[in-house]
């Protein structure tokens, strides 16, 4: 039951770091510091990946569980 | 399960042979999931065009250079007056101001309420906005009165052979 939940948690946890570089990225853009706001949006994208990846391995895992 | 189906009477639990309710809990989880892993895709694409901006802006593709332009002569402009003028387009319309016989400032006049263009009070020495009085400092630009809250954008002028230029419009800095 612990475990079960601990994926979701992680991809709730990504998304909360989606939103946090998602302000910062807009607000550095609007503060001209393209570099920042060029490396939050980079990060953004990248949590993608990571959210799938979670999302795919928790399939696996939960299959042989049950 | 299937021979139970067919004897007569069914047993009562028997009514709800058909409905499998098993897993239905990890369903609504994963449904779930997918929304967040959705919900992170959404999140990449729309960093996309914020990204590609800030990259562009970075690599100086859209740092826009205007040609210097001419706004006036230093003779026809005396100390503390101003004249209007319009910079980088022709309707951005802007105001340059003679402080001293050495000290020009220009900005783009229109207000950062309601776009109302601002003019140059020489008595008080501030710029004001008709439109619901708001006010400028004339030396920053910073709006000193009433509803505007960012300071007008400044335009960087140059003095070359007894004429007066402008440059560029100054980064708005927050
Ligand atoms: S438009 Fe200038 S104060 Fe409202």
């Amino acid at each position: 039951m612990k475990h079960k939940y601990r994926n979701v948690v992680l991809l709730l946890a990504v998304l909360m770091l989606n939103i946090i570089f998602t302000q910062y990225m807009v607000h550095q853009y609007f503060f001209e510091h393209y570099k920042n706001s060029l490396i939050a949006a980079i990060i953004n994208v990248g949590l993608f990946p990571i959210a799938f990846i979670i999302y795919k391995n928790d399939k696996k895992g939960v299959s042989t569980n049950e | 399960m299937s021979d139970k189906n067919n004897k007569i009477p069914f047993n009562e639990d028997n009514y709800t042979h058909n409905i499998n309710r098993n897993n239905e809990r990890k369903l609504d989880r994963r449904g779930f999931m997918k929304t967040l892993v959705g919900a992170a895709g959404v999140f990449a694409i729309s960093s996309l065009p914020w990204g590609t901006l800030a990259a562009k802006e970075l690599t100086g593709l859209s740092d826009k250079k205007y040609p210097k332009q001419k706004i006036t002569d230093v003779k026809s402009i005396a100390v503390g007056d101003a004249v209007d003028f319009a910079f980088p387009g022709e309707h951005d319309s802007a105001i340059l101001i003679r402080l001293s016989e050495n000290k020009y400032v220009a900005y783009q006049n229109a207000c950062t309420h309601l776009r109302c263009p601002v003019f140059w009070n020489k008595n008080e020495e501030e710029m004001i906005c008709p439109c619901h009085h708001g006010k400028f400092n004339v030396q920053t630009g910073e709006p000193i009165a009433g509803p505007p809250r960012r300071p007008l954008p400044e335009i960087q002028v140059k003095i070359e052979n007894g004429a007066i230029y402008a440059v560029r419009v100054k980064r708005y800095e927050a």
